[in-house]
């Protein structure tokens, strides 16, 4: 229409360019509609798979590795709540009158134990270079979405926060996730290892049976998590190093406990791969999960929008042309649990009963717990 | 109507209005007084409900907790109580909350009254009578019936709107309370001076900023305004000060807790707080009746709900340590900027119950365990005997501790200590049994147990992390921007005696 024209000709050209103007705006409408419909679906797809991951159900998961031997008592054995009813460390009752049931508080020692676990993995995972961080438990849902958690699902684990976008975290990996959001990262700066300490949130919908009593199954508790961000290279050498971690901390605290490559159904959506830690529990007679290590691979990055800008090849002039900068690409995440104090206070109590009923200190935390030794019943 | 056929009972409309002197505009609109038409109705038919309430009126009402409120007191010491009232700004309505327990009272003995007749009655139906005669007991036993009911409905209803205007008087005050807003709060103590510095002052923002210790702005992304990230060495000055004040309190006899975080809204409220008022600092779930606390003092209040303690148990002190969650509607300024208020905190918090004549005694112990770890710490603070229209409402006595900020260039909040008398425990239902006294044989005759007396609980902040932060960051700042550990934390940050940038 920037020439020269007769008026009908412009006045044709003019009503052309209105139709097509309005059609388009119907066609556009139309593809964000499909995008979002096209998102909804494909964002239900699960990660692809390590090559080595066993194909099945729970009982397909492959035992890695195996610590330590279960403990004989010459005594009756007792679990954990007995022993905590006996040494005045618990409260389920009153919790489950003031908040509900799976509530709990711990008392006494109890108390100073939690300090003690939460103390010690912090500085075994910082001697290792993770940076250490508290983060926020309430966060918008569309993080915990990106993260691969359904918050609005029928029996969600997530609790949301009336009139608002906010959401409780079930673990920290949520918040640390986020702390890259919406970034590129030089390259040089990666790995990134956190390791966070925070209080997690779950609703156990859909969770029943006997198992779930006392401290195994609960509303809240305290985690210390590990979570790294790498280049994708790098990211099975990070998930040895990780479940590495984990079984060395496990270990010198005197578990017996065996590592398993979770079979295919029990990867959740995010997971490329996942290493369980089940603990040996002897009052509940069965190997119990104490942690979780994932490779997330590009799962989370790709929906949290976490990319790496690749260093580039040594050039006269490194800024002489865009053409010189490597595409970002999307970094790979892992997270895996340090200590999630419920369950290793039960691994605790449960293992290191002595007759009398107290509870022994394992070595690594006596220092944590002002030199002490013995957990006993108070006089 | 029915009414002709109650001869010989007194149920009628002119008792009922007896129960019902001329109110104030406010009685309006009340549920029971719309109960009044129906009642006839209610007569006639056998109705539970009256029609004419809302069904969410009658929710709410039926759901609601009762406090074991001292009516008689109140009554006997209403201008004291008035007094109080005014004195602390509050909305309390005292003349209709007589009103209505005056009313409630008349009504629960019309209540009984009818109950008599209708026994009456049916004790005259036991002998031997002529047909048409039973068959005029039976009706009038009916009609009494009918109207017990629904007379005991409107008791109920009473009863919720007496609690609601009831539970919203304040508690009393202590007489050497300054009676006014914040400006009249008194200095009871002075410790320390402000620090000088021989270089330009930096906050803790810029402080935290230099040192890699927070991080705002992702926060506000992933969650929100007012969240943060704490990293590096902050991570272990939170876990240094939460791991010495729980020590140091221990030293002190305190039982050590920690708490649910997620408790039910009426727990809530039994503490005295508001978790559904406009700018509640309440977070709620949703689709359940459970809230986010805003401090441990609520589920530590909720350890013994609805007991009666041996008195020998008393006092009874723990140390909880939890996060606490505020949504801070309705604060805002450049005051809050930073870690100054915040969403999300730990904070440890000291709770007493005890005897009431020991109360007194247990608040300034509460207040000189802050005052010495405060010290220790090296500060510079005062303490406030807080003014009347500053106490909120469950505390008699508040003593709060404010805190040098040079960053701030003012003294700021960094704890509170509250002596809340027989507030809470009458909500919360927490009484002891006092020991009895000697005889012969104990139990012998249940004349000889005490009456069981309501507790006294106090509260008070050992530790609120981020305030401490900021006095520490900001106080102990050195010319290159690091920041020196005071003496008491060094042992709990593995023995370093300072926090400097990351090379």
């Amino acid at each position: 229409m920037k020439g020269k024209m007769e008026q009908s000709q412009r006045q044709r050209l003019i009503e052309e360019g209105k139709n097509l103007k309005e059609g388009l705006i119907a066609l556009e409408e139309d593809l964000l509609k499909l995008n979002d419909k096209l998102q909804l679906e494909a964002q239900r797809i699960p990660n692809m798979t390590h090559p080595n991951v066993p194909i099945g159900g729970e009982d397909s998961s492959m035992t890695r590795k195996l610590v330590g031997s279960a403990p004989e008592f010459s005594f009756p054995v007792k679990d954990h709540l007995e022993l905590g009813k006996e040494l005045c460390l618990f409260d389920f009752d009153t919790a489950a009158e003031v908040s509900g049931s799976k509530f709990y508080y711990l008392k006494n020692d109890a108390v100073l134990l939690e300090m003690a676990l939460v103390n010690w993995t912090l500085s075994e995972v910082m001697k290792r270079g993770f940076t250490p961080l508290t983060t926020p438990e309430l966060v918008r849902s569309s993080v915990v979405e990106k993260c691969g958690f359904q918050p609005r699902g029928n029996n969600t684990q997530v609790y949301s926060i009336e009139d608002s976008d906010q959401c409780l975290i079930g673990t920290a990996e949520i918040p640390v996730g986020g702390l890259h959001m919406d970034s590129i990262l030089a390259e040089t700066l990666l790995p990134l290892k956190y390791v966070a300490f925070s209080h997690c949130f779950r609703t156990e919908a859909g969770a029943a049976g006997s198992a779930t009593r006392g401290l195994y199954r609960v509303h809240q508790f305290s985690k210390v998590e590990m979570f790294i961000f790498c280049r994708p290279e790098e990211s099975e050498h990070y998930h040895e190093e990780l479940i590495k971690i984990e079984e060395d901390m496990f270990s010198s605290l005197g578990l017996h406990f065996k590592t398993l490559d979770m079979a295919s159904e029990d990867l959740g959506a995010p997971a490329y791969r996942k290493f369980d830690v089940e603990a040996w529990m002897p009052g509940l007679e069965r190997f119990g999960e104490i942690s979780s290590a994932s490779n997330c691979t590009d799962y989370q990055s790709r929906r949290l929008g976490i990319r790496y800008r690749p260093s580039e090849a040594p050039v006269a002039s490194p800024k002489s042309s865009k053409g010189n900068l490597a595409p970002p690409l999307f970094v790979h995440t892992l997270n895996a649990t340090a200590c999630a104090v419920p369950r290793m206070i039960i691994c605790l109590l449960e293992n290191y009963q002595q007759e009398d009923g107290s509870i022994l200190i394992p070595e690594p935390l006596r220092p944590f717990m002002g030199g002490r030794s013995v957990i006993s019943r108070k006089l | 109507m029915k009414m002709s056929c109650l001869k010989g009972t007194t149920i009628s409309f002119s008792c009922l209005k007896l129960a019902f002197p001329s109110y104030p505009s406010s009685f309006q609109n009340l549920p029971f007084r719309r109960t009044i038409k129906p009642l006839s109705a209610a007569l006639q038919t056998s109705p539970a409900t009256s029609p004419s309430t809302t069904k969410a009126e009658d929710q709410v009402a039926r759901s609601h907790w009762k406090a074991a409120i001292d009516f008689k007191w109140i009554k006997d010491n209403k201008e004291a109580v008035a007094a109080n009232i005014r004195n602390r700004n509050s909305d309390a309505d005292l003349e209709l909350v007589l009103q209505l327990y005056d009313h409630f009272f008349n009504l629960q003995k019309e209540v009984e009254r009818v109950r008599g007749e209708r026994n009456a009655v049916a004790n005259k139906m036991k002998g031997k009578m002529e047909q048409s005669q039973r068959q005029r007991l039976i009706e009038e036993g009916k009609n009494l019936k009918e109207g017990l009911i629904a007379l005991e409905e409107d008791l109920l209803k009473l009863n919720d709107k007496l609690q609601l205007e009831a539970q919203r008087i304040p508690n009393m005050t202590h007489p050497n309370v300054p009676i006014g807003g914040e400006d009249s709060s008194m200095t009871r103590k002075l410790v320390g001076s402000a620090p000088e510095f021989s270089f330009p002052v930096k906050d803790h923002l810029e402080l935290g900023k230099e040192l890699c210790l927070f991080d705002f702005d992702t926060a506000a992304e992933v969650s929100g305004s007012k969240f943060y990230y704490l990293k590096n060495d902050a991570v272990l000055l939170e876990m240094a000060l939460v791991n010495w004040t729980l020590s140091e309190v221990m030293k002190r006899g305190f039982t050590p807790l920690t708490t649910p975080e997620l408790v039910r809204s009426s727990v809530v409220e039994k503490c005295g707080f508001q978790p559904r008022g406009n700018n509640t600092q309440v977070y709620s779930i949703e689709d359940s009746d459970q809230c986010l606390i805003g401090t441990a003092e609520i589920p530590v209040g909720g350890l013994h709900m609805d007991s009666i303690l041996a008195e020998t148990l008393l006092p009874l002190k723990y140390v909880a340590f939890s996060h606490c969650f505020r949504t801070e509607a309705g604060a805002a300024g450049s005051a809050t900027r930073g870690l100054y208020r915040v969403h999300q905190f730990s904070k440890v918090e000291m709770f007493i119950f005890c005897r009431p004549e020991e109360s007194e005694h247990y608040h300034e112990e509460l207040i000189k365990i802050e005052e010495d770890m405060f010290s220790s710490l090296g500060l510079h603070f005062k303490t406030l005997d807080m003014a009347s229209e500053d106490l909120g409402a469950p505390a008699y006595r508040k003593f709060d501790v404010e805190a040098w900020m040079p960053g701030l260039e003012r003294f700021g909040e960094i704890s509170s200590a509250s002596n809340c008398t027989d507030y809470q425990s009458r909500r919360l239902g927490i009484r002891y049994r006092p020991s009895e006294a000697p005889v012969a044989s104990p139990k012998s005759s249940k004349g000889n147990l005490a009456p069981p007396l309501f507790v006294h609980t106090l509260n008070a902040t050992a530790c609120a992390v981020p305030r401490m932060i900021i006095c520490l960051l900001e106080n102990y700042q050195q010319e290159d921007g690091s920041i020196l550990i005071p003496e008491p934390l060094r042992p709990f940050m593995g023995g370093r005696s300072v926090i400097s940038r990351k090379l």
